[in-house]
């Protein structure tokens, strides 16, 4: 389904990605982890079109993304919800999620999906007229996966959705992203939460200072005494 | 007497503070979608004056009923300018983009009058339909037909966007924008275009209240830069972000100059820097800004 071939990326004069290479198939729950600054947020920032690779491919259902604006990307059914949430503060939570809904395809479905969000998260209806920079930082993230959601996404990444949560806050957002997976829609996650990100994951790409470091099945991760050492601290003392 | 001096200023000062407040809200738009100062606002404000001083003499087209035609023709060529040279610009980092698009407007701001005193002469140019000059009476306080033509274009003019910005799709994509410019394009907003679009109903604005500054006093290849100062005035009085606000504090600007005129005679000009610096002292975020 997407396919990142090879990608060099540059902020500027600075190189932040080599040689990166990945694979999300038809849906599939894929993790990607690693340290702050690793280059987690620049990897989904290309898929999504905000950056443009120096070289190397990226490829979404037979489409090429990598010279395609980022709002081309989006109608053709890929999401980034980004770090920090991004949602629009002074504007209603029914405001934002009405804008989730703006490519044409998923306009016309917004009926529908209005219902299924408000599902997912009731919160969000109770809340529809509040404005949006006064919600809790919980709610904040409900509301932009909510929108992500009302844009149809075939594949939906989520950057840090568990950034700066409460643990049980941050333990329903993974069963939610967890329910998303199930109803269809693929899922990159980019998580600093290691434990969380293998334990939903089947497959995980671990990045570090801007190279694919390791990938594969979880499972076979978490087995991997490097892994264990590194990102989750249960190595030998 | 003295009651009725100062409600004559009064309206006077709603009737002027109307016009403050139409320029200033095409200025807040583009500032506060995309972050460009410009400078020229008042420019294009100059060019839809003259536009209408042209439809009056020569086609003898009441200047009110060639406001739409104006606000076309200044949407287009606004679209023009920003495409030509503001868009190459937008991509860059926003303390680079503020800073290179004030100077390329600043660069219009003094081409400007220069190619319309080179075109059009600098003689002074009046747009005087029959009904100019003339004025009724309502409650002791005499009102000019052309000033209140003024005060309702601005006020339908400003309902109107409001009502755009809150109302439509688009509209709520604009304000997206100006909220976060990169969670707009990751919903599928085409950022460019809202940006290439609001520049465009910016100089419409500017084109509007060209007209209106065009009927009430002379037109002239220099007439654009004290408008731009007001409105940049008003936009710090207002905050940057509201266009109810703009509009409100144009108003009160409005009566303030007016009213104090009583008292301070040719001084009035400089009252409006005086509010201007004690604003941005003591309340930075405007009056209806956020802080």
């Amino acid at each position: 389904m997407l396919e990142v071939n090879n990608v060099d990326v540059y902020h500027g004069d600075l190189q932040a990605l080599w040689d990166v290479s990945l694979k999300v198939e038809e849906g599939e729950l894929v993790s990607l982890i690693g340290a702050n600054g690793a280059g987690k947020t620049t990897t989904v920032e290309t898929i999504s079109g905000l950056l443009t690779p120096a070289s190397g491919t990226v490829i979404f259902n037979g489409v090429c993304l990598d010279k395609e604006p980022t709002h081309k990307v989006v109608a053709l059914g890929v999401c980034l919800i980004p770090e920090e949430k991004g949602i629009f503060p002074g504007m209603s939570v029914l405001e934002n999620l009405e804008l989730g809904a703006f490519t044409p395809e998923s306009r016309k479905a917004r009926n529908e999906t209005f219902e299924s969000v408000y599902k997912l998260f009731p919160v969000l209806e109770e809340r529809r007229k509040q404005v949006a920079g006064t919600l809790s930082g919980g709610e904040q993230q409900m509301l932009a996966i909510g929108r992500g959601l009302m844009a149809k996404p075939k594949l939906l990444m989520c950057d840090e959705p568990s950034l700066g949560l409460a643990p049980l806050i941050m333990k329903s957002i993974f069963e939610v992203i967890e329910q998303i997976n199930k109803s269809g829609v693929s899922i990159l996650l980019v998580e600093q939460n290691v434990r969380a990100a293998l334990g939903l994951a089947k497959r995980a790409y671990i990045i570090e200072n801007g190279h694919v470091a390791r990938h594969g099945d979880t499972k076979s991760l978490l087995d991997d005494e490097k892994v264990r050492d590194a990102y989750l601290g249960t190595g030998s003392v | 007497m003295m009651f009725g001096l100062v409600a004559q200023t009064f309206v006077n000062g709603i009737n002027i503070g109307a016009l403050y407040g139409l320029i200033a809200v095409g200025l807040s738009l583009t500032f506060g979608v995309m972050k460009i100062l410009n400078v020229a606002h008042g420019e294009f404000l100059m060019v839809g004056g003259y536009m209408a001083f042209w439809l009056f003499t020569l086609y003898d087209i009441d200047p009110l009923l060639g406001l739409p035609l104006i606000a076309i023709a200044l949407f287009l060529l606004g679209a023009a300018f920003y495409k030509l040279l503001f868009s190459g610009l937008a991509r860059f980092h926003e303390e680079t983009k503020v800073k290179n698009t004030l100077l390329v407007a600043f660069g219009l701001f003094l081409i400007f009058p220069q190619v319309a005193r080179w075109l059009w002469t600098a003689d002074e140019r009046a747009i005087t339909p029959f009904y100019s000059g003339e004025s009724f009476p309502i409650l002791g306080v005499r009102c000019g037909y052309v000033p209140l033509a003024g005060l309702l274009v601005a006020v339908v003019v400003i309902l109107g966007l409001h009502l755009l910005l809150t109302k439509t799709y688009f509209g709520k994509s604009v304000r997206a924008t100006t909220e976060n410019w990169k969670s707009a394009k990751l919903i599928g907003i085409n950022v460019e275009r809202t940006y290439l679009i609001t520049f465009a109903l910016g100089t419409a604005l500017a084109g509007l209240a060209g007209v209106l500054v065009g009927m009430t006093q002379t037109v002239t290849p220099d007439m654009g830069m004290p408008w731009t100062i007001t409105a940049l005035i008003v936009l710090v009085l207002a905050g940057i972000g509201s266009v109810g606000g703009a509009f409100f504090a144009g108003i009160i600007l409005g009566v303030v100059e007016s009213v104090s005129a009583i008292f301070m005679g040719p001084y009035t000009v400089a009252l409006g820097m005086v509010i201007f610096l004690l604003i941005l002292m003591f309340r930075p975020q405007g009056l209806f800004g956020k802080a």
